[in-house]
């Protein structure tokens, strides 16, 4: 199971370097002071969401990698995931992606994600997914017991 | 001390250090489809905002879900809300709003708190009634105050203190 995971992770790593080949700068995990520009950082994550072939494993591995950020990903590179979803047929991982998101605006949520939602309709409507709102899992719908409560 | 030795040769060795193998792993998480590597490479689940997507998916695949997989295969407009809704409760246990709801629980931390302090009032109520004894002499107010016209007829601390307030030439305080 380790030499699977090795393997992904080591494709992951070989598509980053791959992109920034052309620039200046690459990315490498030499320092964690780390060189490489903004459009850089959206460019590799996006043709990373945008290869033909990604599976669902990579697509999980490449949100969680971009939640660990300290930053709100682009419109560029949920419109990248939310298309890789598409291809993998995976509805459930589509909306958890936009609340993903929506969590990581922090604080400012009422001033970046209705802006981000403005800039992914386009896919939005095109791929036939809804939003969190409009699911209705804005609010909280479930409730579940906390573990340690149940004695 | 023997004794404990000789049981111990008898635990059986798999029981401290050996990682769960991923057939104790299929055994515990059924029919599950694994999809990712979640937050620690384990297959397991938890509902975690800083880690989005865990490694396994919430239910196990029966056949209605396997149903509503196929019809997922298509067009994404076609699925009506209810539809929608259980493809991802079969993904996931908690939407983010769930997962981040408050829990109330700062009330019942302050309520268990202020009940504590007020068990020690109590504490020092009893203490002061039944187990001090009372206090000295020297702590009634003509006492005191024939200690204070001491410490002036003494000129303690005549610079800056005490006796620098007083006006001795009209043998009261100072102005």
């Amino acid at each position: 199971m380790f030499r699977t995971t090795a393997v992904r992770v080591h494709s992951l790593v070989k598509g980053a370097l791959n992109i920034s080949k052309p620039s200046v700068t690459t990315t490498r995990f030499m320092s964690s002071h780390s060189t490489e520009t903004d459009e850089q950082f959206d460019a590799r994550y996006e043709n990373f969401f945008n290869r033909k072939d990604i599976d669902g494993w990579e697509i999980r591995q490449g949100i969680n990698d971009l939640c660990g950020h300290d930053l709100v990903p682009e419109p560029k590179i949920v419109v990248a995931a939310l298309k890789a979803c598409r291809r993998v047929n995976d509805y459930a991982l589509a909306i958890r992606i936009l609340e993903a998101v929506k969590d990581k605006c922090g604080g400012k949520v009422n001033e970046i994600y209705p802006y981000i939602i403005q800039e992914v309709r386009p896919t939005l409507t095109e791929l036939g997914i809804d939003t969190p709102e409009e699911l209705g899992y804005d609010k909280p719908e479930l409730a579940l017991q906390s573990v340690y409560d149940i004695h | 001390m023997a004794g404990r030795l000789l049981s111990m040769r008898a635990l059986p060795l798999r029981v401290s250090f050996q990682k769960a193998s991923m057939s104790d792993m299929r055994s515990i998480i059924g029919n599950r489809e694994i999809v990712g590597f979640g937050y620690n490479g384990q297959p397991n689940y938890a509902d975690r905002p800083d880690f989005p997507l865990p490694a396994i998916r919430w239910k196990e695949s029966t056949a209605d879900i396997q149903a509503l997989r196929e019809k997922e295969k298509g067009d994404w407009r076609k699925l009506s809300l209810e539809e929608k809704k259980a493809l991802y409760r079969a993904s996931f246990c908690q939407t983010f709003s769930e997962m981040k709801a408050p829990t109330g629980e700062w009330k019942s931390v302050i309520g268990c708190a202020l009940m504590l302090m007020s068990l020690g009032f109590w504490g020092y109520y009893f203490m002061k009634t039944f187990v001090y004894g009372p206090l000295p002499e020297s702590f009634k107010e003509e006492n005191r105050s024939a200690q204070l016209r001491r410490i002036i007829d003494l000129q303690v601390n005549p610079i800056q203190g005490l006796g620098s307030k007083w006006d001795y030439e009209k043998d009261e305080w100072k102005k």
